[in-house]
């Protein structure tokens, strides 16, 4: 059923704009057919039909009979106004996402986008009433199957969640932390250092030269982990700069000891021999002491069946 | 050599010639039946192949054989003097009958009462342990691990590694040093997994020792230091031995061990009663090792079988509840989140996806395949071990050597853990949700970590959940098998050494690494094939076949990993994997647990009378002549047969009058070691009845309270004008036990034996008169060999 009302107001939209286009004095009836309800709609409707020979006469009466409802079955102006807002909002949001991809920085670049969805979204589920005397949020957000509004936001909340966004945010979203912003300065810092060494084209002096701050930041990270300040940003910053640090310049720690290693493993190894030598030779073996029960007569039938067969 | 060995094996003929002509009679008879009814080759076995581990020892000594006792190294072919039978048969003498008379239905109701109460406190404090033991080997392996690992990092850059291998080996050797320490000196029956020892105590065997206080105390400190320690061993194990303990200590209300005697459940001090309680104890320990409060009562249905109830059952059920239920409640407020109960067990093997859960019918005969690959393995595992066990025995048998062992094995499980993680190349990228505890960047990238170090660097329960869980990609190939390999073979040398350890987390993990390696080729070969060969099931059935190969468990296992599992859906596989890996494995070798108690020289009963045995009758098995009381009997003679080093008879036929010249008398009752004990403790002479009437008269209660450490008859000091004094054994001794004919045929004693519990089962003959007593040893020691029928001799150990 609900589904059934979204889709007639689509309808009904659709159709209003395009009667406005073609003529003037059935935009004129169209209100007036939106407060009466159903038979005037129709009749409206019939009125419009001459005006757009193009449709079919059958097919345009069965669209027309769902097109639009009583009227307190209809969405308000006001909640269609909230509605365009939350479409501009999302859009803008999302085209952030999208031009951020790459290296990753949706939080520092996005939340602006995202407090104003966030809010317009508030707004609209609250069950404060609008001025009109409305709460859009019956009619916009559960009236039907798809909750299209509630599944739109969601999907982006749940990208925002994923991102830890929150993480390396103030807490009313408006601007980057300071832990973030040190964070920042220290990233800078780590790959200015790379750059500057990278054009003298020596890896090894870079490893020796940009160690200390990248060590800085290293440690930073991890102090930022354990208190749980990281958001995706961060992450992905890092974990750019540990690969350009290990895997193109090549500065993680070679295999170096092997031979030490090798010696003293082979001495552990070698132990548990001598161990179990020592012992075969030195121990004296553990004897058993048999014990012959008592079973003189049966055993005396054994032997002779023995001796008979032996 | 036939002539040599049958002098050696039965060589009490010759030794004592008189005596088998003294009874030319029956002497004539049994031969003459022999030639009767066998073509001879199956008792021709028996006399030859008894003695074929003596062949070396002939050729030696050929001289002496006779002329003093037999010694010859340990092996599985001998039954030790030391293990005696339960009395879980009762004795319904004069006593009993009184105090049943005497006790109101209201009694009655009572006791069952207090049988569920036990039952409730075996789960509960199973569960505390199991909760203490899991709590503290994480702290203590979380305390090593995090200075370790400190320790590698710093020398990664430094240079100086080698430091960092034996400060590692060096902490391991340490705390299996205490466990080992505590193990070979205090208590060396808390050694293993204890299962073995508690399978036979289930079976009817009283194990010395072996459900102490002590034994509690040391196997769960030695558990909780082998583990620490790094060896390649479980705390699953021992959790099965520690609630046996536990089952049998609560049960009697009372520790002889502390000295501290509460009053209650009094009525339970006898072994019918503490077994029953033992086998909950046993479940309890199941359930909270891996959470599986059904498997725990299949186990505990599974090994003590033959005396069971309904009413038991559902008893044992109870303890097995409660004690997952203790065990989860109290670690879900140990790990703050009080009230979560959904994480039962000591081994948790985590959830498995619903996606990854699915199987198919092709998939069958791939898990059927794995489970013949686990039989092999298992039975690889077994062999090894065996001939491990044996040097063992044999040569390592003074406790400071079985310590230095231990010590040696965890320095060079430690060596052998650091130089697979140095040496291999395989780094994965850290996850998000940072599954792995301790992680080792050692040489790999930053941000990424060593994958070898996921499998060694970590307690084994670990392990075996990150290959379960680990999503597909996360080990290479290479890394599997060569963890594989050196577990296998560091958790067969583990197994055995003096520390209380378990053998099924290794196995599991061993299973689970080749079943990882498994569906990785698996998928590998296939183009299409990542989507079916989740890694992760094939490693759960993996693991699953490696220990059904290796303990060859049945029901019990098969439950019991489903339970640990927490999914349903993996019955079938299992079931099917388990059935392979038994059939393959017991082709080649018995289970782990059998070859132990093998081993161990210990008079085990099996299901069944071994299948050519029929010809044999109570007169060939039975012990004979039997030392019998009279009904009144003198104090002097009760004391000399007692304390008779070289006898150390249990049960005692009675007879209305001994005859001068050893002649069989009628039997009217039997009576045990113990009682007549009691009896002389508290002098109960026929000459003092007069005074004794003022006394309190002896009941039922006073032979309760000194159970179960009767005093040694040493202890009991008796003058020389008490042993002129006469005793009256009418009222005390059993007056209707179970006897057989002499004809009877072996598998049908045993029946009786198996089926009823007995101790002593005594042979008469036709006239009712003593002619024979068959105990445990002389059915134990037929059984079916390679070649027909052996026999096993009796020994001291």
């Amino acid at each position: 059923m609900a589904f059934t009302n979204i889709f007639a107001y689509v309808i009904t939209l659709m159709l209003y704009e395009w009667l406005q286009a073609s003529s003037v004095d059935v935009s004129v009836t169209i209100p007036e057919s939106r407060v009466d309800g159903v038979s005037m709609t129709t009749s409206s409707v019939n009125r419009g039909v001459p005006v757009s020979p193009s449709l079919g006469p059958s097919s345009y009466l069965s669209l027309s009979l769902m097109s639009a409802f009583p009227d307190d079955l209809e969405i308000s102006d006001y909640c269609q106004e909230e509605l365009h807002i939350f479409a501009q909002r999302y859009v803008s949001y999302v085209n952030c996402l999208v031009s951020f991809v790459r290296p990753v920085k949706v939080c520092q670049n996005c939340h602006i986008q995202f407090r104003n969805l966030e809010e317009i979204y508030a707004n609209i589920s609250s069950d404060q009433v609008g001025p009109a005397n409305v709460s859009c949020r019956d009619t916009l957000l559960r009236s039907d199957r798809l909750m299209l509004v509630f599944v739109l936001f969601d999907n982006l909340l749940e990208i925002w969640k994923t991102s830890a966004c929150d993480r390396c945010l103030t807490k009313e979203l408006s601007s980057l932390s300071n832990d973030t912003l040190y964070y920042m300065a220290t990233l800078n810092q780590s790959l200015s250092c790379f750059e500057k060494h990278q054009q003298q084209g020596n890896h090894s002096e870079l490893c020796k030269e940009c160690k200390t701050t990248y060590r800085s930041l290293n440690e930073l990270y991890s102090r930022m982990e354990k208190n749980k300040t990281l958001c995706i940003d961060i992450e992905d910053s890092m974990n750019m700069t540990r690969r350009l640090w290990s895997k193109n310049f090549n500065c993680s720690f070679p295999r170096e000891e092997t031979v030490p290693v090798i010696a003293v493993s082979s001495f552990m190894l070698f132990l548990p021999i001598i161990f179990y030598l020592s012992s075969f030779l030195h121990s004296e073996q553990k004897k058993r002491k048999l014990i012959h029960p008592k079973r003189a007569k049966s055993s005396g039938g054994l032997t002779n069946v023995q001796d008979k067969y032996s | 050599m036939a002539n040599v060995s049958k002098k050696v094996s039965w060589s009490s003929r010759d030794e004592d010639p008189a005596q088998g002509e003294g009874t030319p009679l029956l002497n004539g008879a049994s031969a003459a039946r022999y030639t009767r009814q066998f073509s001879g080759s199956g008792i021709f076995h028996i006399g030859r192949l008894s003695t074929v581990d003596l062949e070396e020892e002939n050729v030696e000594e050929e001289g002496s054989i006779l002329s003093r006792p037999k010694e010859i190294p340990h092996n599985e072919k001998l039954l030790s003097l030391k293990y005696e039978s339960l009395d879980y048969d009762n004795s319904e003498n004069q006593l009993f009958l009184e105090e049943e008379r005497r006790m109101s239905y209201m009694g009655f109701r009572c006791l069952e009462i207090s049988r569920w109460v036990v039952c409730g406190l075996i789960g509960f404090l199973t569960g505390l342990i199991a909760c203490f033991i899991d709590i503290v080997v994480e702290n203590l392996a979380g305390v090593k691990y995090h200075v370790v690992k400190q320790n590698i990092e710093k020398f990664t850059e430094v240079g100086g590694l080698s430091i960092s291998l034996i400060l590692w080996a060096v902490l391991n050797s340490a705390f299996v040093m205490v466990g080992s320490i505590i193990v070979a000196f205090f208590e060396p029956i808390a050694a293993g997994s204890g299962i073995p020892q508690i399978k036979c105590y289930l079976n009817g065997v009283k194990i010395p020792r072996v459900v102490r206080l002590k034994t509690l105390v040391v196997k769960v400190g030695g558990v909780i230091c082998s583990v620490a320690g790094g060896l390649a061993v479980g705390k699953e194990g021992p959790m099965i031995h520690s609630g046996a303990v536990v089952a049998a200590g609560v049960s009697q209300g009372r520790s002889t061990s502390l000295k501290k005697d509460f009053k209650i459940f009094e009525y339970f001090r006898r072994d019918t009663e503490k077994r029953d309680f033992v086998s909950a104890g046993a479940a309890a320990g199941v359930s909270a090792a891996f959470g599986a409060p059904v498997g725990g009562v299949l186990f505990s249905l599974e090994e003590g079988a033959s005396f069971w109830n309904q009413m038991l059952t559902w008893r044992i059920f109870f303890a097995s509840m409660m004690s997952t239920f203790t065990l989860n409640f109290f670690l879900s407020i140990y790990h703050e989140k009080p009230g979560d109960l959904s994480s039962p067990g000591l081994i948790n093997f985590g959830r498995f996806d619903s996606d990854s859960v699915e199987y198919n019918l092709y998939e069958i005969p791939l898990f059927i395949c794995m489970g013949a690959i686990g039989g092999l393995l298992g039975a690889l595992f077994n062999v090894l071990n065996y001939w491990l066990t044996i040097f063992r025995i044999r040569y390592i048998h003074r406790p400071c050597l079985q310590v230095m062992e231990a010590m040696l094995v965890a320095a060079v499980t430690a060596t052998v853990s650091f130089a697979m993680i140095y040496f291999s190349n395989d780094c994965q990228p850290l996850g998000p949700d940072q599954s792995e505890e301790y992680p080792l960047q050692l040489f790999c990238a930053d941000g990424e970590y060593n994958s070898m170090a996921t499998a060694f660097f970590n307690t084994p329960e670990r392990s075996v959940r990150s290959l379960f869980h680990n999503p597909p990609g996360t080990y290479n190939p290479l890394t599997l098998g060569v963890f594989t390999l050196s577990y296998f073979f560091l958790a067969c040398w583990t197994y055995g050494l003096t520390v209380s350890a378990g053998v099924f987390i290794p196995s599991l993990l061993i299973g689970a690494a080749w079943g990882r390696l498994f569906g990785i080729l698996l998928s590998a070969i296939t183009s299409s094939g990542s989507i079916w060969a989740d890694p992760g099931k094939y490693a759960l059935i993996g693991a699953a076949a490696q220990l059904g190969g290796i303990v060859r468990m049945t029901l019990s296992l098969t439950v019991i990993m489903v339970e640990a599992t927490g999914n349903v859906t993996y019955g079938l596989p299992i079931m099917l994997v388990l059935m392979t890996a038994k059939i393959v494995g017991d082709y080649f070798v018995g289970g782990l647990y059998d070859i132990h108690i093998k081993l161990q020289s210990v008079p085990f009963l099996d299901w069944e009378a071994p299948a050519t045995s029929h010809s044999l009758t109570a007169r060939e098995v039975m012990s004979s002549p039997v030392t019998c009381f009279n009904r009144i009997e003198k104090v002097g003679r009760i004391v000399d047969i007692l304390s008779n080093t070289s006898t150390n008879h249990n049960g005692f036929p009675v007879v209305p009058r001994v005859n001068e010249n050893n002649e069989p008398g009628r039997l009217c009752g039997l009576i045990l070691r113990s009682q007549l004990i009691v009896l002389l403790k508290h002098k109960v002479f026929v000459e003092r009845a007069h005074s004794r009437l003022k006394q309190r008269r002896l009941q039922l209660k006073d032979f309760r309270d000194a159970y179960p450490r009767f005093p040694p008859i040493q202890s009991i000091h008796v003058s020389q004008d008490e042993r002129e004094c006469m005793m009256d054994l009418t009222e005390f001794m059993n007056p209707t036990p179970y006897t057989v004919p002499q004809e009877t045929s072996l598998p049908r004693v045993f029946k009786l034996f198996r089926a009823l519990g007995l101790r002593h089962l005594v042979v008469i003959d036709s006239e009712n008169r003593v002619v024979g007593l068959v105990t445990r040893k002389d059915l134990a020691r037929y059984h079916l060999g390679r070649h027909g029928l052996e026999e096993l001799q009796l020994a001291q150990t």
